[in-house]
């Protein structure tokens, strides 16, 4: 198949400047500067390359938003990647940071930006290093700077590291903390591309997104159209994990079948196991089950599955793992990652946990799925960002489409717990209010 | 004007109003909990306004979305109120429903909605989140975290609006609570306003918590007397008491804020050492309670003796009222000419200049001018309230703010530029800014701080101390600033009524209105001399302790020691009215007071009684007129304040005509009257400034310049509010790093700073902003206040 | 504090100031006239603000700079970094506590997160995290949190150590771990993400 992002991911030094160039690297950024700014956009508007990060907007739409004139425009480039199951990003900047940068300058050329910054999760330190030091690299050979290659085009870039948030990767978070506050996201309107970082325009994309734009200049963007479905264009980096033989990440053209993927790729759970469900773009994603894995992956089947693609990140569960532990799990990490900000998404989050916890003390009722689904409801559409609907979707999901499971764990908890054997009771969460 | 349709009904509204208030032309309500349009951009975070607007799948924050022309809104569908439901019943999981206990109940919003909105059931029987409640966040201020639903209104408050970022929201999602730096408390000058702001029990007024219910407690409408800014307030009164003040929002005055010295100073009038009835001094010495008639015919007796040789003087709370029916006593009745209101002398001249009504901006001009120039005044510290309106128009409206004063100010990190001189050099850099503001030879940062000006726009507002005087008028017209709506003058009077004061004629050279007089009398400095002299032989002190207020104390100890009589008329027996006063007249605290105020820009405001008189107390008109009688000043009697008002406003021709109802609940500008065209013109030579040789910060050859200012917190009422007592300033000397380590001083440590063989002692405070050479001491202190120094340079050395 | 008086119309709420301290004076931008900043952040911290268009955008750069130089965002530390930022130590505190990788109470020298997300805890990440946790629960030189998806589900269960990432990591591996992080050695080298090849180029049915 056609590697274009993993092609020789795994040659030595390919993370330092010479490798890649002596790869042909940047020989793209070159040959986009020879261009109007125009016939770049066109470039990436023909490729119909869909955002990578989750919400799959077309990249070159995206740019044609953002205001002419004398504006400072921004680019960010989102590499928080803490979407649960999804780690392509990580392997990306670690072995091919140059072809992030260099996809970054020539985005930056074709949306007229010339500051940009890459917010890069701060657990990733090794990745964050190798960033910087080739970013070093970058502007020590000309490609970042004032007059880039000759051009009127100047571009300063910024490694920025988080500190431990997943919202952070939502991009309004992500731009109220690379102002340098907590990251909340803001209210949309007005949308990052009028009113950004600094109240500036901004252009705001996944690492992989950025990353395929050398590709596409290389291709042209109507080769790389032909890759994929029509909807769903070109290749993506898909990170397999759970329970399956071979977890990694795996560049595939969209409009595979899921089957190819999570069997023939990954190698399936462990002999023995069937696919109980699986997430297909991360933990936000509303849940499949083993009946849909003959669909093909691409953003439509996904969506027309009831699901989405998200990340790419497919997490697989196997029969022998407990549906309420997969849903107590999801709904634990996004009452974590709430950024307290909203009321249905902070109070919704919590509430579903403390009903889950409770199942597991074997001290719920059915009656409990019912409230969790209402629960479900009530946040899905009624926050301030989607994170409160990313809980609320797989754990609604799970619930709608393994009740009996659930109903049969109540009832055997609550047995266990007549004869004292269940789990002890979740210990309270007792926030001391600090010394005011 | 656009026609929407709301609940199937037409509603017309103006643009771009949020849905929220739109939605009140058509008398619908859409509950909010975070949306304050006070605090700044709506944040949409409670989502408690949800609402469905056709066309668009979700439902939208209708605190967040601007109202369009032909837009279909509904607010009382199924979908709607599920979603409203919802996020009741998502507040309300935490929150302790302590209703029963908690201070809010009856005009707590949350109850309101949960009662309009919710669904008036619970399905949440997990635990709750749980905090230790009720904490201090301050002396001021109690915080149930439990009862927060986590809004964000205090912490935008403290961030957006005080820009005192002490506030903050710690720890995220459910688990985030509201809280400051590692303990410390939350003590700002403006902190109480999130005690108004909170939609719940959350935020509590410590002195009011558990002292009354809203069905005890009755509002009643005035204005706040303790500083110039003169906000409007609302008194909760419950059993002839106040037990609250909250803010009486008026746009034009104090944009819906208070500082905590106006919200919780009321407590003095309800502690024990307020003075409740007149005394005079026993043969033993000792101030002793006597009936009204002893008092008043000792005081006129004492008067009378001292004829024209009489000096008084007026400040804080005096009314125009007061003032006027004083000075009338004591030029009619007593033949005398010594009366002043002011702390330093401005002459007449000057003040016509300063008061030029086409001179004159108003406070919500420091909100929408091109640029705001601070000159030689503090806001937070002399007129509080300006300094929430200069942040929110350089915030909000991107106003250019240029400071020149001697002391670092608080607001020098919103401004585009600040300056510094010497202390004491105001009126010399005012002179210089003029020059520079003419394009005559001047200095670098005059030069600067008119450039600035010039190229932020026409509309230029400068706000400045009274004492830079003359020089303000003709720097306006260097500006062009006359005639010029939305731009001019602010000028902050050193008391609280001081235009007003000055207006009914409290001065030494002019009488009613500012008209001239046929022979100048004495000012306060000279009022000192003349009694340490035994030229004056009687002082009439209303609401001032020239010991506290005024400066040289050592010459007004004597001048207090000397006189025959001194009749103060005084809430509190401060230092120099409890040692020398023959005779002492209960003052009314501002809430029993009925008169009016005149604003620094000229708005006249009704100070109203909230409730009786305390003790045997009088109204001051009252008093006022027993006395003059006595002294033989012959006037139609005074019943009523209105009639006290109407023979002012008789004697004050561009106050022609007003009365209280004209003045009603917000006040009216003089300057916005027909009569304002009989403001006397100032004399045209007057505005001539001569450019003195101004002194830079520069160290002086021996020892260190000193300024002092006013801090706040110095006032009687903070000393003697059991809540605020804490605030009470203690002298501290203000110091550059380079100068303590020259002296070999640290932070901290104790100091004696002296001159003219005076001395105080002090604290060090080391402030790396001091501009080195200068100190800074505190004035209005009870102990060791600045005003006991006498020279402009002194010496410190440790104690 | 000033003794408080009893007004004459009502009492005190009894016990009401028990836990009053208000010896703190309000915590406002620190004078650096009185706020002494280690040159060192000083001057890591200003290097910072100076890339940034906005000099506020150094907050997280910064706390991280106070936590290397004091191991943890201490109020101290705290305070100097406003101090340089002329920023109040409040709005710090406020980004401090919002983010999983700051530390505002004291914390053990050595961070381990072991991943405890959906991916991880399927492959027995829930037993690992117990069992490091007991192993080290009276070393006070290590922390032990269990963290969310850290974006490695590839080698789970995984643990990162001071921001090294290892896995797959086997329960009897963990005693030879902790014993690397005790004595400052690599951990777990055989074991470490950065040496890892990528699944896509192995060939098929080579997993583990
Ligand atoms: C809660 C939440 C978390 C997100 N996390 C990430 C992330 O870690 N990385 C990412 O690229 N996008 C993330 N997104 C999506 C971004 O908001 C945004 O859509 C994306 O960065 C746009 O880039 P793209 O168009 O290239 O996909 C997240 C969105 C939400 C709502
Ligand atoms: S304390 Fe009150 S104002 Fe502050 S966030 Fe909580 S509910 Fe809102
Ligand atoms: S009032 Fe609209 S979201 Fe809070």
């Amino acid at each position: 198949m056609n590697k274009l992002l993993f092609k020789d991911i795994d040659e030595p030094g390919l993370n330092t400047i010479d490798v890649y160039r002596r790869r042909g690297g940047y020989e793209q950024l070159r040959r986009a500067l020879s261009m109007p700014r125009e016939a770049v956009l066109n470039e990436l508007l023909a490729s119909g390359l869909r955002g990578r990060g989750g919400a799959g907007f077309a990249m070159g739409k995206k740019i044609s938003f953002l205001p002419k004139g004398a504006l400072d425009i921004y680019l960010c480039c989102n590499a928080d990647e803490s979407e649960p199951g999804t780690f392509k990003d990580r392997e990306l900047m670690q072995k091919n940071p140059h072809m992030l940068i260099e996809g970054i300058i020539i985005a930056a050329y074709a949306a007229g930006a010339n500051k940009s910054f890459i917010y890069i999760r701060g657990e990733y330190v090794l990745q964050a290093d190798i960033l910087d030091a080739a970013v070093l690299e970058a502007e020590r050979a000309g490609f970042l700077g004032e007059n880039i290659l000759g051009s009127d085009h100047r571009l300063s870039l910024v490694v920025h590291r988080g500190a431990g948030a997943y919202i952070c990767g939502e991009e309004t978070a992500l731009l109220d903390s690379l102002e340098g506050k907590r990251g909340n996201p803001r209210l949309k309107p007005p949308f990052p591309a009028n009113q950004g970082l600094y109240q500036g325009p901004t252009l705001i994309n996944n690492v992989e997104t950025l990353a395929t734009v050398p590709a596409i200049m290389g291709m042209g963007g109507d080769a790389y159209a032909k890759l994929g479905t029509e909807t769903s264009t070109g290749t993506k980096l898909v990170s397999v994990s759970g329970h399956v033989k071979r977890p990694g990440n795996y560049e595939i053209e969209l409009g595979v079948s899921s089957r190819e993927i999570i069997y023939g790729l990954a190698g399936g759970p462990p002999e023995g196991r069937s696919v109980k469900l699986w997430f297909p773009g991360g933990s936000s994603s509303p849940v499949l089950t083993g009946d849909d894995l003959d669909l093909a992956y691409d953003f439509d089947t996904m969506a027309k599955a009831g699901s989405m693609l998200g990340s790419g990140a497919i997490i697989v569960v196997d029969d022998q793992t407990s549906v309420v532990d997969v849903a107590y799990k999801t709904a634990y990490f996004y009452r974590h990652e709430s950024c307290g900000k909203c009321t249905p998404c902070r109070e919704g989050t919590n509430w579903t946990v403390k009903m889950l916890e409770r199942m597991k003390a074997g001290e719920a009722t059915p009656m409990d799925l019912d409230i969790i689904a209402s629960v479900c409801d009530n946040i899905i559409g009624h926050c301030l960002c989607v994170l409160g609907d990313a809980m609320a979707m797989p754990v609604g999901s799970m619930v709608a489409k393994f009740r009996d499971e659930f109903e049969e764990y109540i009832e055997a908890r609550r047995q266990e717990s007549y004869l004292g054997t269940a789990d002890p009771e979740p210990e309270l969460a007792l926030i001391q209010g600090a010394v005011a | 004007m656009i026609t929407f349709s709301i609940d199937g009904r037409e509603v017309q509204s103006p643009e771009n109003l949020m849905l929220v208030d739109a939605a009140k032309y058509g008398d619908v309500e859409i509950p909010v909990f975070c949306y304050e349009p006070k605090l700044g951009n709506p944040v949409g975070a409670c989502r408690m306004c949800l609402v469905e607007i056709e066309g668009i799948p979700k439902l939208q924050t209708g605190c967040s979305t601007p109202v369009k022309d032909g837009m279909v809104v509904h607010t009382q569908n199924t979908r709607v109120h599920e979603a409203q439901e919802a996020v009741v019943e998502f507040l309300l999981i935490n929150h302790p429903l302590d209703c029963p206990v908690c201070d809010k109940g009856g005009e707590c919003p949350l109850q309101d909605i949960s009662f309009g909105w919710g669904g008036g059931r619970s399905r949440f029987i997990e635990p709750k989140r749980h905090f230790q409640k009720p904490l201090e966040l301050s002396p001021l201020i109690a915080i149930d975290r439990e009862r927060c639903i986590l809004c964000y209104r205090c912490v935008r408050y403290s961030q957006e609006v005080a820009e005192d970022y002490q506030l903050v929201l710690q720890e995220r999602g459910a688990a985030s609570y509201v809280a400051t730096f590692d303990g410390h408390p939350y003590v700002a000058p403006f902190s109480g306003n999130i005690i108004e702001l909170c939609p719940v029990g959350a935020l509590t007024s410590r002195p009011y918590r558990f002292r009354a219910r809203p069905w005890d407690i009755e509002g009643s409408g005035s204005v706040c007397t303790m500083c110039p800014g003169q906000c409007n307030v609302t008194f909760t009164v419950r059993d002839d008491r106040v037990l609250r003040v909250l803010q009486r929002d008026n746009a034009e005055v104090d944009d819906g804020w208070l500082c905590d010295r106006g919200r919780f100073a009321y407590q003095a009038i309800h502690v024990d050492e307020r003075v409740t009835s007149p005394m005079v001094r026993g043969q033993d010495g000792q101030l002793v309670p006597v009936s009204w008639d002893r008092a008043l015919s000792e005081a006129a007796a004492g008067l009378t003796a001292a004829g024209s040789a009489v000096g008084a003087l007026a400040g804080s709370g005096t009314t125009n009222e007061e003032g006027f029916l004083v000075q009338r006593i004591v030029r009619e009745a007593l033949g005398s000419r010594d009366l002043d209101s002011q702390r330093a002398p401005v002459s007449r001249d000057a003040l016509l200049a300063i008061s030029d009504p086409a001179l004159q901006a108003t406070v919500p001009d420091l909100e929408f001018a091109h640029a705001v120039l601070v000159l030689d005044t503090e806001p937070v510290d002399d007129m509080a309230i300006l300094d929430l309106r200069i942040r929110k128009g350089v915030r909000r409206n991107h106003v250019k703010l240029a400071i020149a004063s001697a002391r670092p100010s608080s607001l020098d990190a919103n401004a585009a530029a600040s300056v510094r001189f010497a202390p004491g050099a105001g009126p010399a850099f005012a002179a210089e800014l003029v020059s520079a503001a003419k394009g005559e030879p001047s200095s670098d940062d005059a030069r600067s701080i008119v450039a600035l000006l010039r190229e932020a726009g026409e509309d230029v507002v400068i706000l400045a101390s009274e004492r830079v005087g003359v020089a303000l008028a003709a720097l306006a017209d260097a500006l062009g600033l006359r005639d010029r709506a939305g731009a001019g003058l602010l000028v902050v009077p050193s008391s609280a009524n001081g235009r007003g004061l000055r207006e009914v004629g409290f001065l030494p050279d002019a009488g009613p209105g500012l008209s001239p007089v046929a022979e100048p009398g004495r000012h306060a400095g000279q009022i000192a001399e003349a009694a340490a002299t035994g030229d004056i032989t009687a002082l009439w002190l209303l609401g001032i302790d020239p010991l506290r207020d005024l400066p040289y104390r050592l010459r007004w100890e004597q001048a207090l020691s000397r006189a025959a009589t001194v009749i103060a008329h005084t809430n509190f027996l401060t230092e120099g009215i409890r040692d020398h006063a023959t005779v002492v007249f209960p003052a009314e605290a501002y809430a029993e007071k009925d008169g009016t105020l005149t604003h620094p820009d000229g708005r006249l405001q009704r100070v109203r009684p909230a409730i009786g008189h305390s003790g045997a107390g009088r109204y001051g008109w009252q008093v006022l007129t027993d006395l003059g009688t006595r002294v033989g000043l012959h006037v139609p009697r005074v019943l009523t304040s209105g009639i006290a008002l109407a023979q002012l406003a008789q004697a004050v021709p561009f106050y022609a005509g007003i009365t209280q109802d004209e003045i009603g609940g917000r006040g009216i500008r003089w300057q916005e009257r027909p009569a304002a065209s009989a403001f006397p013109a100032p004399a045209p030579a007057s505005v001539n400034v001569s450019p003195a040789p101004r002194v830079g910060p520069s160290a002086p050859a021996s020892g260190l310049r000193l300024g002092t200012f006013r801090s706040i917190w110095a006032s009687p009422e903070v000393e003697h509010s059991p809540a605020l007592a804490f605030l009470r300033p203690r002298q501290k000397i203000e110091m550059a790093p380079s100068d303590a380590d020259r002296l070999g001083l640290g932070d901290g440590q104790r100091v004696l700073v002296s001159n003219n063989g005076t001395q105080v002692s002090a604290t060090v405070a080391l402030r790396q902003a001091i501009p080195a050479g200068s100190v800074f001491l505190q004035d209005g202190l009870a102990e060791d206040s600045a005003n006991v120094l006498t020279g402009s340079i002194v010496e410190v050395r440790r104690a | 504090m000033a003794e408080v008086r009893r007004f004459e119309h009502g009492s005190r709420v009894p016990g009401w100031d028990a836990s009053v301290d208000l010896r703190k004076d309000p915590a406002g931008v620190p004078d650096p006239a009185t706020t002494p900043v280690p040159a060192e952040l000083r001057a890591e911290i200003e290097a910072q603000m100076a890339k940034y268009p906005d000099f506020r955008s150094a907050a997280l750069p910064a706390l991280a700079a106070v936590q290397r130089h004091h191991g943890w965002c201490s109020p101290e530390g705290i305070e100097q970094a406003a101090c340089v930022m002329r920023l109040t130590p409040g709005y710090l505190t406020a980004v401090a506590t919002f983010y999983d990788m700051f530390d505002t109470v004291p914390t053990g020298r050595n961070r381990v997160y072991v991943c405890t997300n959906i991916s991880c805890s399927l492959r027995g990440a829930d037993e690992l995290c117990h069992r490091i946790e007991q192993l080290t629960a009276d070393d006070a030189d290590i922390q032990v949190k269990h963290f969310e998806c850290l974006g490695a589900c590839d080698i789970a269960p995984m643990v990162s150590v001071n921001g090294i990432y290892v896995g797959p990591v086997e329960l009897d591996e963990v005693d030879e771990l902790i014993d690397d992080v005790r004595n400052d050695r690599d951990p777990l080298p055989r074991k470490q993400l950065r040496l890892r090849p990528s699944a896509d180029t192995l060939p098929m049915g080579d997993g583990q």
